[in-house]
């Protein structure tokens, strides 16, 4: 990954651990759940791409990333110059890296609990 | 008879008056140097009564909770004793008395804590402690019995049990305190030192009202020794204030060291503070000074000031500690108002055989109840629902809401009074005690003719 | 090493990993308190038991219920009357607590008669109220009184009357969060879904872990009332027993205090598809953004930003005065669970503090990801603290006023730090644009106070400074400030009242048209 890939994922990675609670709940599969449903229609919005809003789910979902797309248009000045395949790229990269943050190489002993 | 001793005719409780058994012996505790107490139960039973206990004091001290979770509530938890033990005694090097305090759940599992106390002693102390001086006491104190004043009371007996030395007599006198505030602790050293009498305080709580220090000293604790507590089996008398609070400490201090022993009255206004120097003076053979005289009279000035003119006939409830209760009716009566409602939070079956409340049965010639087991809603369903006319309500915080529900101004007093400023800065004991008492009721009941314009005009010339 | 090891725990090697200093370069994946384990005996940690998590924090709140305790009374007196949640119903769950008083007797022989006894008793002395929640207690758990039972057949004989038992003895969980958890799950097993309501807006939310301290609940609900939502529960702040009987109905469940109630919003997602949405209400931006996604959700957010443009312009210069004045003061965020990450990072944001420090009394590994995401770099992180720990951490480093319980809050007023309540609130509510400057104020007025200034001198040592009579806050919040900046126009201090919440009981909201069908709807 380049340099200024890697330091653009985290400057994005920054905005979510400081300001958002939506990567954090109580078990890694709804912390999965949530980090593709929010991130994937951030990417669509960021896109320009229409956006799925048919369940109850679709829509908390989107509510986030709304959020989470003016967030970075407005503190990301970069963001703009990127194309549509940079723009994929580089939230596939932010994606693998909250998951592994917040899943995969979290130290939260309770993610795995099957009860709520 | 007009004064009528009888039970709540309800089975539960709704807004107790009292906290249950550990909560009193920790305050006990607290008043002892070098010791941080160990509660064997669930931690809720130490956070709520340190918390209750500083907001009374708006000070922070330490107890400890041996944490009992949900396997030691299945298995036993003796294991969390002795790991709380070790633990308090490798992180606090100063502490040298720990009392394990029972509750409930660990009462109901039976663990036995004396047995782990036996067993510390023989293993873990000597072991890994080696020439350190460290008392381990246990205290039962299960919540399903009594109320946090018989708790008090057990942790002093069981305090003064476990150090009692028969040793040379020190000419010093035992003064057992019961449960009162640090204000007390300092009006009644002020008396003895007027009689010049030597005393040995139990417990030494004055320095709870203490200094924030300008190099920082973060906990405030009792002042009542090791020697202290030993050398009470060597004192020449005891007299402990409180039937219900430190009575039991007096007796076996009578029954294991021969002292002459006087239990009561509660030195609360001015018949009982004179009663209290008679029983100074009989048992130490120091006179009366002066001094003390002068001090009585200007307590009897000012509630002469008083009596007639605004207190006399003001019906009062009293609710509280049982030792403070009478104590206060019996001053109230002195003062020439009408108790008319003493609410007793227990179920002490003995209460029919304190010659105070036998005095009151004989001797009050209008219509008086005095209930035990009581909670605040004998209080307030009186008013509300049965017609009970109040002109004054004394008793802790916890009837705060109760005493706005019926309207009727309230004077704090006893424990906790967390809803007003430095209540256990000021004595209700002696003749100072007296003096605050009369004026605090005077000074209520004025506020509240204001508020209410009852005849506030009255005082436009006093 | 990101693992902090307190000099003072040296002693007991479980305490290492459960602190952790916020490393340059370090993540979430190298150093994570250990949370939610068992406590140490005899640490004097700072936690309560499960009883008072379920009832004390969770179930009292509820506004229109008998809250009876079954078990010996101090479980009952002890948690009567220690925390400010308040409701607009005159505070009946605040004024009457209610225990059956188990004696020795029935320890022995068993409790439940009495219990019965005590449930009608109390209906008797309270008349106007139908609703109950019986809380179990270690002692009634241990003799295994079947509480359920006995609330079923007072129901029978009592059609009127609905009862809520909730198991969580004292000792259940290592702290207070075991009793959130087991009365989350006990009420949605037994009493969600046993209600239809009156569905009377196109959005409808349940807004779920806020206990309207201090008024907390209705200063948000005002904000819900202007979009024209509907509130259909609160759980549990001034929230009514009947109203969370229905929670099933709601199309979002707006979570706040994660901690406390997201396993009955997890459950309620589970079973009835309705989403989850955790917001925070504390801060202007937070809250901006929460009200932004609420309306979001129901498409409208032109209403949300209206509430936002109005309440910022009101109330931003006034932060703004705060933040001025309380840049980079040292903060140790010192709460019971979720307030750690609630304030980390919009009290930096917003009030310019610098929060040296984030511990958790009862919260879990979850809340400390999220604390520790939203510190800045170099705070220390605590799980579990003990009173020693925290007097090392204090006197290592030198908050300049920390926000925490009252008698912790005694334990720094001693070592001359000064404290804000951080679970009952000084000057409260802090929720809300106007709140969150009242918790600026209080931070100002703590951290200013001319007598806390005065602790610090040693009369004994110190040259006494005598030039002065007195000495204002003001004085000292300016007194190194660029001119610009103290004399600037635009901002200015606190201007509400002292209560805020009598003006919001008597308001009145606009109506909004209802497009869906009542029956649709409902």
């Amino acid at each position: 990954m380049s340099e200024v890939k890697t330091e653009r994922i985290e400057q994005m990675i920054d905005y979510i651990m400081k300001k958002c609670l939506w990567q954090f709940q109580s078990r890694a599969w709804d912390r999965r759940d949530q980090n593709l449903g929010v991130l994937s229609k951030t990417t669509q919005i960021l896109c320009g791409e229409h956006v799925e809003l048919e369940t109850p789910a679709d829509r908390c979902y989107w509510v986030d990333a709304v959020c989470l797309a003016e967030a970075y248009r407005e503190r990301l000045p970069w963001l703009a110059a990127l194309s549509v395949p940079e723009i994929k790229d580089l939230m596939q990269g932010l994606h693998e890296r909250l998951d592994f943050l917040t899943i995969d190489g979290s130290l939260n002993e309770e993610l795995t609990d099957q009860m709520y | 008879m007009h004064c009528e001793l009888k039970e709540k005719d309800r089975i539960g409780t709704i807004n107790p008056i009292f906290t249950c058994q550990p909560a009193g012996a920790q305050y006990a505790s607290i008043g002892i140097k070098e010791c941080i107490g160990i509660v064997h139960g669930g931690q809720g039973c130490v956070m709520f009564v340190r918390l209750l206990i500083s907001q009374h004091l708006k000070e922070s001290f330490e107890i400890a909770s041996s944490s009992v979770h949900e396997d030691g509530a299945v298995f036993g938890a003796l294991d969390r004793v002795e790991q709380a033990v070790d633990v308090l005694l490798m992180r606090y090097p100063h502490v040298k008395v720990v009392p394990i305090i029972s509750t409930c759940s660990t009462e109901v599992i039976g663990d036995d804590i004396d047995g782990v106390v036996r067993k510390l002693n023989e293993e873990l102390l000597p072991e890994k402690y080696p020439g350190r001086e460290v008392h381990l006491i246990p205290i039962h104190t299960p919540s399903f019995v009594g109320s946090m004043v018989t708790g008090y009371d057990v942790a002093v007996r069981d305090f003064v049990k476990y150090f009692a030395e028969k040793g040379e007599p020190n000419g010093k006198l035992n003064l057992i305190t019961g449960w009162v505030n640090p204000g007390d602790v300092k009006a009644l050293k002020h008396l003895l030192a007027e009689m010049d009498i030597q005393a040995n305080v139990l417990f030494e709580i004055e320095s709870f009202d203490s200094p924030l220090m300008p190099d920082g000293n973060f906990v405030s604790h009792g002042s009542t020794t090791i020697e202290d507590l030993k050398r009470t089996g060597s004192a020449s008398a005891t007299l402990a204030l409180n039937r219900y609070e430190g009575g039991q400490a007096a007796k076996y201090l009578e029954n294991e060291f021969g002292q002459p022993t006087i239990v009561g009255p509660t030195p609360i206004g001015i018949r009982n503070t004179d009663t209290f120097l008679a029983n100074l003076k009989k048992l130490t053979g120091k006179p009366i000074p002066h001094s003390l005289v002068v001090e009585r009279g200007i307590a009897i000035d000012a509630l002469t000031d008083l009596t007639h003119m605004f207190l006399a006939d003001k019906r009062v409830a009293i609710y509280g500690n049982p030792d403070l209760v009478i104590g206060l009716a019996e001053f109230c009566l002195d003062l020439e108002m009408k108790p008319v409602l003493l609410l007793l939070g227990d179920d002490n079956a003995n209460y029919g055989d304190d010659p105070r409340i036998q005095a009151m049965q004989q001797n009050v010639d209008y219509p008086m109840e005095i209930i035990t087991n009581a909670d605040l809603w004998d209080l307030e369903d009186r008013v509300k629902n049965q017609g009970l006319e109040l002109d004054l309500i004394l008793g802790h915080s916890k009837g705060r809401f109760a005493a706005m529900e019926c309207n009727v101004p309230m004077v704090r007093v006893g424990f906790p009074t967390y809803d007003r400023a430095g209540l256990y800065r000021y004595p209700v004991v002696g003749y100072e005690g007296a003096t605050w008492l009369a004026e605090q009721m005077a000074n209520t009941l004025f506020t509240d003719m204001e508020y209410k314009k009852n005849k506030e005009w009255v005082l436009n010339v006093w | 090493m990101p693992y902090h090891e307190f000099e003072c725990s040296t002693c007991i090697p479980e305490r290492k990993k459960h602190a952790v200093v916020k490393g340059p370069g370090e993540t979430l994946a190298d150093a994570l308190p250990l949370g939610y384990l068992n406590t140490i005996p005899g640490t004097i940690s700072e936690r309560g038991c499960a009883y008072c998590g379920a009832k004390h924090v969770i179930g009292t709140p509820m506004k229109d219920v008998i809250h009876i305790s079954h078990g010996p009374v101090g479980c009952t007196y002890d948690t009567w009357q220690t925390k400010r949640y308040i409701s607009d119903n005159d505070n009946f769950q605040l004024k009457y607590t209610f225990a059956t008083d188990v004696k020795e007797k029935h320890i022995v022989f068993g409790a439940e008669k009495l219990l019965k006894q005590n449930i009608i008793e109390a209906f008797k002395a309270h008349p106007t109220i139908k609703r109950m929640t019986i809380y179990q207690t270690c002692a009634t758990a241990l003799i295994g009184d079947d509480i359920d039972a006995i609330a079923q057949e007072v129901m029978e004989e009592l059609p009127d009357v609905d009862i809520f038992v909730c198991n969580s003895p004292g000792f259940a969980g290592p702290s207070q969060s075991g009793g959130h958890h087991k009365i989350n799950i006990a009420w949605i097993k037994n009493k969600v879904g046993t209600v239809e309501p009156e569905i009377t807006s196109d959005y409808v939310i349940n807004y779920v872990g806020e206990y309207n301290i201090q008024g907390d609940q209705e200063v948000m609900q005002d904000f819900f009332k202007r979009m024209g939502i509907q509130i259909l529960s609160t759980f549990t702040g001034n929230g009514s027993y009947d109203d969370l009987r229905a929670m099933h109905k709601a199309h979002l469940n707006v979570l706040e205090c994660a901690r406390s109630a997201e396993y009955i919003c997890n459950e309620l997602r589970v079973k009835y598809g309705i989403p989850r949405l955790d917001i925070d209400g504390f801060g202007f931006e937070p809250l901006g953004n929460s009200l932004r996604k609420v309306g979001l959700f129901f498409g409208i957010e032109d209403r949300a930003q209206a509430i936002i443009d109005e309440e910022t312009a009101r109330w931003k210069p006034e932060l703004d005065w705060y933040k001025a004045r309380l840049m980079h003061k040292k903060v140790c965020l010192w709460p019971g669970g979720s307030k750690l990450w609630h304030w980390a990072n919009v009290i930096h944001e917003e009030m310019g503090v610098d929060v040296v420090s984030v511990y958790t009394k009862f919260g879990h590994q979850g809340d400390m990801e999220k604390g520790i995401a939203r510190c800045e770099q170099g705070a220390l992180a605590i799980d579990d603290p003990n009173e020693l720990e925290s007097v090392e951490a204090m006197y290592k480093l030198k908050p300049d006023i920390i926000f925490t319980g009252k008698r912790p809050g005694e334990v720094a007023k001693k070592i001359r730090v000064p404290y804000l309540n951080a679970h009952a609130y000084h000057n409260g509510p802090w929720k809300g644009y106007e709140g969150w400057v009242r918790f600026a104020r209080d931070i100002y007025n703590g951290i200013y106070s001319p007598i806390h200034e005065l602790s610090k001198l040693d009369i004994s040592k110190d040259e006494i400074p005598t030039d002065k009579g007195f000495v204002t806050q003001r004085m000292l919040s300016d007194a190194n400030l660029p001119d610009e900046v103290r004399n600037d126009p635009n901002l200015r201090q606190y201007t509400g009242k002292y209560d805020m919440l009598a003006a919001l009981r008597g308001k009145t909201y606009p109506a909004f048209e209802q497009h869906t069908p009542k029956e649709a709807a409902a």
